[in-house]
């Protein structure tokens, strides 16, 4: 039997307080196993966002508990926080995902940098996961200078350089038309085939669902389906 | 952390040029804000300087030699025999440029008018126009030609207010040797124009004929001596006193509290004038550093999930105060070398002079560029803003990362 790269054990999440509170996941158990391609669905406000934060240790849950690589957060300060984002987690946002004064090699390097790995290292794997997400050549190029296709490449680039437990991603197609989509989405599945990188992508998207290995589905909160495909 | 800011330096060096417009207001506000110190501090400066030596070349001098007891009651009691020996060795130090010795007896003036307090001052022409500026404003008559020149010059406002003019007489009176009061007619040979105290309270005559008067021999009640160069004062004060342990010798600094004073209070304006001019430009600082906060609210959000922790985001922001609010220092202290340079032939006041008599300005400054001055101010003002943009970069440092992403670009 695997260990999970990810669980969360009766996570909830409520905002607010009183009348006002808004609870945002209830009682949520999920296990992210090693290779997974999961898909997480739901409507708009069905707490998608919020458990990839959960996840993603950028937000501490109210309830419960999440674990990544056996590690509990809840016995971490955010200092060791930041760091297991830094080195465990590989984050791709809907957009603004990278530094706009910082070329995509650059933007990659810079998490490398923040890792403390020595410069002609970065250098090389920069270039080889760029190589890897199909932007060789591209290396210099200003985000202002790349399509929204590419500029979610190097996010993904930069999300997988440091070979993360697991690459979260929140709508990562939101802002890109159906053929850009498409061939994200393939660029995302190959490299989990094919690098064994475990992604957990948020989405709506039916065109990202089609490559799912694993769908999940919620509704209000709660996981309402989980299914291997 | 030398690696950090190799990381953070080219990062922070191209964020300063994101908004050209912003850092170009910056760097105004900080530059102008530098010069206006720097350039009203060599200003203010040259300003002390012109009115020090215009006061201290009336009379004072750099400094002056009585008896004891003299200052405090200057009666023909206390005076003492013209120099001699080890103190005339002294004098004549080369770092003493004059020296003169007069008599100084107070006294009143008597017109068919009015009776007047009066300084009676018995002095050496030829060596008066070494030292003194009143010789040479002698607007009306002559100045006085021989020690035992017996006229006597006073000044403008003085005589108006005795109603006499040149060519008039005019009655001296003093305590004479006996205690008694010695009362002699002297004709005004000439008028001098300078401050309205000193030509309120001075009457000049040749140092003879005024021992003559009160029946003196040969005693003087004062040596005056002018020392350029600031820096030798102290040592050739000490050396005048160890070679006249017995007399009262004491810098102008001593002489005229007024000017020492006012010098110090002019040095300490500038202070005032730099928190002004600090405060103004603190709050440019804050505002603008803020404002570029708050426009990248998202990327501080997104570095933060990338896992940068909070110190080095105050870091790296904190990086591109110090390197804008640096350049703008650099900016203002080349402005302010240039324009002080520009001015330092001289910056001509002649068209303000009624207003600079009052204060016994000089006519013509020359502001100078004092390199400790001007590197403390603008070491200052440098660390200073960094101080202040502190703040702003604290701001971007504790932006939760989930609520800036929310936050779109
Ligand atoms: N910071 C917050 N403060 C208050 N309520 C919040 C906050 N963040 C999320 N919520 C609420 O929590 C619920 C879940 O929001 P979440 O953003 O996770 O939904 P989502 O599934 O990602 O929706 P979408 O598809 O629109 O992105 C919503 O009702 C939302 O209004
Ligand atoms: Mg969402």
């Amino acid at each position: 039997m695997k260990t999970p790269n990810v669980t969360c054990r009766g996570v909830g999440k409520v905002f607010g307080k009183g009348e006002l509170a808004v609870k945002a996941l209830v009682d949520v158990d999920l296990d992210i196993m090693p290779g997974d391609f999961a898909t997480l669905a739901g409507p708009s406000g069905s707490g998608k966002t919020t458990l990839l934060n959960m996840v993603g240790a950028l937000d501490t849950p109210t309830s419960g508990e999440v674990t990544i690589e056996g590690q509990p957060l809840g016995k971490l300060n955010k200092s060791e926080l930041s760091d297991l984002r830094l080195n465990r987690i590989g984050f791709v946002f809907q957009a603004y995902n990278l530094i706009p004064v910082l070329s995509a090699r650059e933007n990659i390097e810079f998490v490398m940098e923040l890792q403390g790995i020595p410069a002609n290292e970065r250098k090389t794997r920069a270039q080889q996961v760029l190589a890897e997400v199909g932007l060789k050549g591209l290396d210099n190029r200003r985000p202002s200078e790349l399509s929204g296709g590419q500029q979610q490449r190097v996010a993904i680039a930069r999300a997988l350089v440091s070979r993360p437990s697991i690459v979260l991603a929140d709508e990562p197609t939101a802002n890109l038309d159906s053929k850009t989509t498409s061939e994200l989405v393939a660029l995302m599945y190959r490299l989990n085939q094919e690098l064994g990188i475990t992604f957990l992508i948020g989405t709506h998207d039916p065109r990202v669902m089609e490559h799912s290995r694993r769908h999940i589905e919620l509704l209000d909160g709660r996981i309402a389906s989980d299914t291997k495909i | 952390m030398t690696n950090t800011l190799k990381t953070f330096t080219p990062l922070a060096w191209r964020n300063l040029w994101r908004n050209p417009r912003r850092t170009v207001i910056t760097l105004i506000v900080v530059s102008i804000g530098l010069w206006s110190v720097l350039f009203f501090n060599s200003f203010l400066n040259a300003w002390m300087q012109a009115s020090k030596d215009a006061t201290l070349s009336l009379l004072i001098g750099q400094g002056q030699i009585h008896a004891p007891g003299y200052l405090d009651d200057p009666s023909i009691e206390a005076l003492m025999p013209p120099p001699s020996g080890k103190l005339l060795a002294a004098l004549n130090d080369p770092r003493i440029s004059n020296w003169v010795a007069r008599l100084q007896l107070p006294g009143v003036v008597e017109s068919e008018y009015k009776t007047l307090p009066i300084n009676i001052m018995g002095v050496d022409p030829e060596a008066e126009k070494h030292i003194s500026s009143i010789p040479g404003k002698v607007v009306e008559g002559h100045y006085l030609t021989s020690t035992s020149d017996a006229g006597v010059v006073i000044g403008l406002h003085l005589a108006e207010r005795l109603k006499t003019g040149l060519g008039r007489r005019v009655i001296l009176m003093s305590q004479n040797t006996e205690g008694k009061l010695s009362e002699q007619s002297f004709d005004v040979i000439g008028l001098f124009d300078a401050d309205q105290a000193t030509e309120d309270y001075y009457a000049f005559t040749g140092i003879k004929a005024a021992q003559q008067y009160v029946g003196l021999k040969n005693q003087i009640a004062q040596i005056a001596f002018a020392i350029p160069v600031e820096e030798n004062l102290d040592p050739v004060l000490s050396k005048l006193k160890q070679a006249a342990p017995d007399l009262d010798i004491r810098s102008w600094k001593e002489l005229s509290v007024y000017l020492a004073t006012s010098d110090s209070f002019m040095k300490g304006f500038i202070y005032v004038w730099l928190a002004v001019v600090f405060s103004l430009m603190a709050i440019g600082i804050v505002n603008t550093q803020l404002m570029a906060v708050f426009e990248r609210t998202h990327e501080f959000g997104l570095l933060r999930a990338l896992g940068m922790k909070s110190r080095r985001v105050l870091l790296l922001v904190t990086l591109e105060s110090t390197f804008l609010i640096g350049f703008g220092v650099l900016l203002g202290m080349l402005l302010s070398g240039l324009s002080i340079y520009a001015l330092s032939g001289g910056i001509d006041l002649s068209g303000f002079a009624a207003g600079l008599e009052m204060a016994q300005g000089g006519q013509v400054l020359f502001p100078k560029l004092d390199p400790v001055a001007f590197l403390v101010f603008s070491l200052l003002v440098w660390l200073l803003g960094i101080l202040v943009a502190l703040w702003p970069a604290r701001r971007a440092s504790r932006l939760s990362p989930v609520e800036a992403m929310r936050y779109a670009s």
